[in-house]
């Protein structure tokens, strides 16, 4: 064990690369660009900005940040209740097919490495369908990353998965795609600095727009990705 | 501004920070073929008008604020039950307006307990926010077994009629459908009138008005659901089957155009729900 362990398992939990399926989404980016509320790098900027600070920060990353605290107590029956949750909030059956593979995905592969073998999966979440907070929770106190680390890692990925729906669908060059995530990581580095402080009564999923598009999007005509 | 900045800024003495509590408990079961309330204590302005049987046994209740509006420090809390087998529409005579409430916050909490085989119809008139108003809205509704439930609203955040935004005060909702021990759907809502996302199209788009239709119950017919999806509406609709709930959103600038979206979904819906076609309450078209 060197003291740059945890960093590289941060980086690839963080990686495009984790076989979690996540490329074949684009949570309801490609359904906002065929309806125009995405249109050129300006609207991209302020959708994934508000996504980023709206839903994302006060729901997503906030949930994580109690199931990171829940798996860090070893407390199994909260841990269900925030899954439970999380999986409840869901506003179309497209975003919470999203959330369960990529979780099951995720618990698969933690399954199969070396490093699961010193903790047993939480017992509450045994038989259920489980969402992508809850395993990257667990995934984290596996690969031995912090509470702020994971938080950032889970945001990075989506971020850096949104920017390459964009490159795709929109589509946007690299460089620009590469001047938006230097415009919005300030912002990233605020929601998860946000999500760690949030107190539960201000928790919010609260996004119509985002709820609408994501909605529209299963019955989309010509469709890259599965959300 | 979170609500508890709002309130600690309240310049009012302490005595009236008390505001004006109404609790409604209204419990209903069948009697002889027909619903009808069993259980009815109300304290405080909250009330409910003589009930209407329709010709399906379901009964029609109107619940009245007779204030006419929340003010700031006002809590209501609202208790419902329906027996096995019961069949209720729970409505309301007008708009229920949250006035601003300087500083103070005001809340509504409505818990409502269906046992097996009851079919609740939660459709109130639709929620007017104020500029000012610091709002917690907290619905739960817990189904046992067969149990289903169509529930609808029409939110609107300020009064555009009026040239006044929400762009003061504190929104917060939360919503929970449960079927015995499972949370089958959840919205949490905290939206201080700051927020970016009133005026952003991941929120509200700058629109005023979002309503709401949820069906929990089996899942509606493809052909069913395609159909709501293609209604006509004056404003952005859409759906989606989930899991043991059935959600539609309008998001638009009318409560008018939120109500009609919402009726003519209620309209496709009602001869799967309730196996017959639907009428609406004489109080819908006053």
């Amino acid at each position: 064990m060197t003291a740059l362990l945890p960093l590289l398992q941060l980086l690839r939990l963080a990686s495009p690369g984790l076989p979690i399926g996540g490329f074949s989404y684009s949570q309801g980016l490609e359904s906002a660009l065929e309806l125009g509320l995405v249109h050129n790098a300006a609207s991209a900027r302020r959708w994934l900005a508000d996504v980023l600070q709206g839903p994302v920060c006060q729901f997503d990353a906030a949930v994580l940040v109690q199931a990171l605290r829940a798996v860090a107590a070893a407390d199994a029956v909260e841990l269900s209740r925030l899954n439970q949750r999380y999986l409840a909030s869901r506003d179309s059956r497209e975003q919470r097919q999203e959330t369960v593979q990529m979780g099951y995905s995720l618990r698969q592969l933690l399954a199969s490495l070396p490093e699961s073998q010193a903790m047993c999966w939480p017992a509450g979440l045994a038989g259920e369908e489980i969402c992508l907070p809850a395993a990257w929770a667990v995934a984290a106190q596996m690969l031995g990353i912090a509470e702020r680390e994971a938080v950032t890692a889970l945001l990075w990925s989506w971020l850096e998965n949104q920017v390459m729906v964009l490159l795709k669908a929109m589509p946007m060059g690299q460089t620009a795609g590469q001047q938006l995530l230097s415009a919005l990581l300030p912002v990233l580095t605020t929601a998860v600095e946000r999500a760690i402080s949030l107190p539960a009564a201000q928790h919010s999923n609260f996004a119509p727009g985002l709820m609408w598009a994501a909605m529209k999007h299963e019955s989309q005509y010509s469709r890259l990705f599965r959300s | 501004m979170n609500m508890n900045e709002l309130l600690s800024a309240s310049p009012l003495p302490s005595g009236l920070l008390a505001g004006w509590p109404a609790a409604l408990e209204l419990g209903y079961a069948v009697v002889q073929g027909r619903t009808v309330p069993v259980h009815r204590r109300h304290q405080g302005p909250l009330r409910v008008q003589k009930h209407f049987i329709d010709g399906h046994g379901q009964c029609q209740h109107i619940v009245v604020h007779p204030p006419g509006g929340m003010a700031g420090g006002d809590r209501l809390t609202l208790d419902i039950h329906l027996a096995e087998g019961s069949a209720v529409l729970l409505t309301s005579p007008g708009a229920a307006k949250w006035y601003d409430g300087f500083g103070r916050a005001s809340s509504q909490q409505l818990r409502v307990e269906q046992l097996p085989g009851s079919l609740l119809e939660w459709l109130p008139q639709e929620t007017i926010l104020y500029a000012g108003s610091v709002v917690a809205l907290d619905n739960r509704f817990q189904l046992q077994g067969d149990a289903r439930l169509l529930a609808g609203e029409v939110m609107c955040l300020g009064r555009p009629a009026s040239a006044e935004r929400f762009d003061r005060g504190c929104w917060q909702q939360s919503g929970e459908v449960w079927r015995d021990d499972k949370l089958l759907w959840c919205e949490h809502s905290h939206v201080p009138g700051d927020s970016p996302l009133l005026a952003s199209p991941v929120g509200m788009g700058g629109h005023s008005v979002l309503a709401t239709l949820l069906w929990a119950g089996p899942d509606l017919p493809p052909e069913l659901h395609q159909a709501c999806l293609e209604l006509p509406c004056a404003g952005r609709a859409a759906a989606s089957q989930l899991p043991g709930v059935w959600l539609a959103r309008f998001i638009g600038d009318s409560a008018e155009a939120g109500h009609h979206w919402l009726r003519a979904c209620r309209d496709l819906i009602y001869p799967f729900s309730h196996g017959r076609a639907a009428s609406q309450p004489r109080i819908w078209a006053s």
